[in-house]
């Protein structure tokens, strides 16, 4: 190798690895930090949801649904649908769980249906104690 | 006074020799078509969409407690704040309208052949710029259609297996759309596309200017005809002056570009601003029946009728980079699409699938 190739070798390698000295702190610049409180318990009334209806709630920052499903009890899911993040909406009549949009339908176990969506709800550890719910 | 002026000018920076090659003696070709001044009327859009922005950044608050009332602010509050809003929301949505028109004339029209590869590339991805300042810019209201159709599109990285989950918290800044995401798409929107697409504008203008506009396939032949072996500007020595004659017809387009825009502002001003357009943005209720802008339609019923989201998203951008790469693919030299049934047959049976997706889309 002779000088004028060996300086540019050189100058090729200063040159990447300035480069990606720049790339990795951007990457973290952008990722968003972590931290976010995980782990609340988010805790109801059983008699705010009688048989068969639904409440609203928000579980870890996740929108998030507790149903009463005749027969079988409590469920807690989680709303965001898991085809492309929209908020699922309980059809009382229908007994499912339907997406506005792009019409995924899940049954209310959490499980696809019809649709488009990948894979079931998230599920959330629920426990009765008393006259409370408590979810997560 | 005016002879003055151009004297000074004349002296200083060769105004008279500037005008000759540039505008008088930059010759287009005889048989150009009124297709040709889409171009042109893209560029005008884009000015119009910069002047407008300008304006609603004096009263816009990019925050999300504040965002969706600045706006509204500026529609009902502000003297002439509708006029500007309207103004570079109808204007959003033309121009997308305009470059989508100027790509398919210039595929029509067989311009991407060689040697315009890189113009047909760097168009294309100005194309897809403009769609990213449509999305970016679509979220800055923060009502509810702008907020769902940002969770939409943020998620669709999550197809993908390993990196998909960072993209999309790197896109949003968090789990969810929130405050965080409306201060990375306001900075997308208002330094790092605008960079991006005068970057591509100059590199797009630059190679037209440098090979010379190409001339339509039908009717006569001329030097285009002739292999391209080895670098030469197309000079169309036996065309009209790009001024007057050209800059007439560009004029008359962006003329008609306003006109429909101020149709749109006077007559049906809520066409592109439905209910949920003015609803404050609620991350816990998905409006029923949400639908992305037009131009979003038809990749929308396609995820939705693919049950696949892998699948679904992995064919959306395979297409976008096959129309992207095109000309390298179609490296035939007759560039008359009439003569070549099979590319013709597969151009309208594209529109057809486009135009059909879209329609099912907006009513499904």
């Amino acid at each position: 190798m002779n000088r004028r190739r060996f300086l540019i070798s050189f100058l090729g390698l200063l040159g990447t690895t300035v480069l990606v000295s720049f790339v990795y702190p951007l990457v973290r610049f952008l990722a968003p930090p972590g931290g976010e409180a995980k782990g609340k318990k988010v805790v109801i009334k059983r008699s705010e949801i009688p048989a068969g209806s639904a409440k609203d709630i928000v579980v870890d920052n996740i929108p998030s649904i507790v149903i009463n499903v005749p027969d079988k009890g409590f469920i807690a899911l989680s709303r965001v649908c898991t085809h492309l993040g929209c908020l699922v909406e309980y059809d009382k009549i229908k007994k499912r769980l339907l997406c506005p949009c792009h019409a995924g339908v899940y049954d209310l176990e959490g499980k696809v249906v019809s649709g488009p969506p990948p894979k079931p709800l998230q599920k959330f550890v629920l426990r009765v104690v008393g006259e409370d719910i408590v979810i997560g | 006074m005016s002879g003055k002026i151009k004297n000074w000018l004349k002296i200083r920076i060769g105004i008279e020799e500037l005008i000759k090659t540039q505008l008088t003696g930059y010759m287009v070709p005889g048989n150009i078509n009124i297709f040709y001044t889409l171009g042109f009327v893209a560029l005008a859009a884009f000015i119009s969409q910069i002047i407008t922005g300008f304006f609603l950044l004096i009263y816009y608050v990019p925050h999300s407690d504040h965002a969706f009332r600045s706006v509204q602010d500026i529609m009902n509050k502000a003297p002439y704040g509708w006029l500007f809003r309207q103004m570079h929301a109808v204007g959003s949505n033309l121009m997308a309208a305009i470059v989508i028109l100027h790509m398919f004339s210039v595929f029509f029209m067989g311009s991407y052949k060689k040697p315009r590869e890189m113009t047909w590339v760097a168009g294309l991805l100005m194309l897809l710029i403009t769609f990213t300042f449509c999305l970016s810019g679509y979220l800055l209201s923060w009502s509810q259609l702008s907020y769902w159709a940002t969770t939409i599109v943020t998620a669709m990285p999550t197809a993908f297996p390993y990196v998909g989950e960072f993209i999309t918290r790197m896109l949003r800044g968090g789990e969810a759309v929130s405050g965080t995401t409306l201060n990375r798409f306001f900075a997308l929107h208002v330094t790092f596309l605008p960079l991006f697409l005068l970057t591509f504008l100059a590199t797009h203008l630059f190679l037209v200017r440098r090979i010379g506009i190409s001339s339509p396939p039908f009717g006569k032949s001329g030097e285009g005809r002739q292999s391209w072996t080895e670098y030469r500007h197309e000079s169309h020595t036996e065309g009209y002056p790009f001024y007057p004659f050209f800059v007439q017809k560009e004029m008359l387009m962006t003329a008609a570009y306003f006109a429909v825009m101020f149709f749109i502002i006077s007559f049906l001003p809520a066409l592109f601003l439905p209910e949920d357009a003015n609803t404050p943005a609620d991350p816990l209720k998905t409006p029923a029946h949400i639908k992305p802008e037009w131009y979003f339609l038809a990749p929308y019923q396609m995820l939705k009728i693919i049950p696949n989201k892998l699948l679904g998203i992995s064919i959306q951008i395979i297409l976008v980079m096959l129309f992207i790469l095109w000309p390298f693919f179609d490296t035939k030299k007759e560039e008359n699409i009439l003569k070549r049934h099979l590319l013709l047959a597969l151009f309208i049976l594209s529109v057809i699938a486009w135009i059909a997706l879209t329609i099912w889309g907006r009513y499904s």
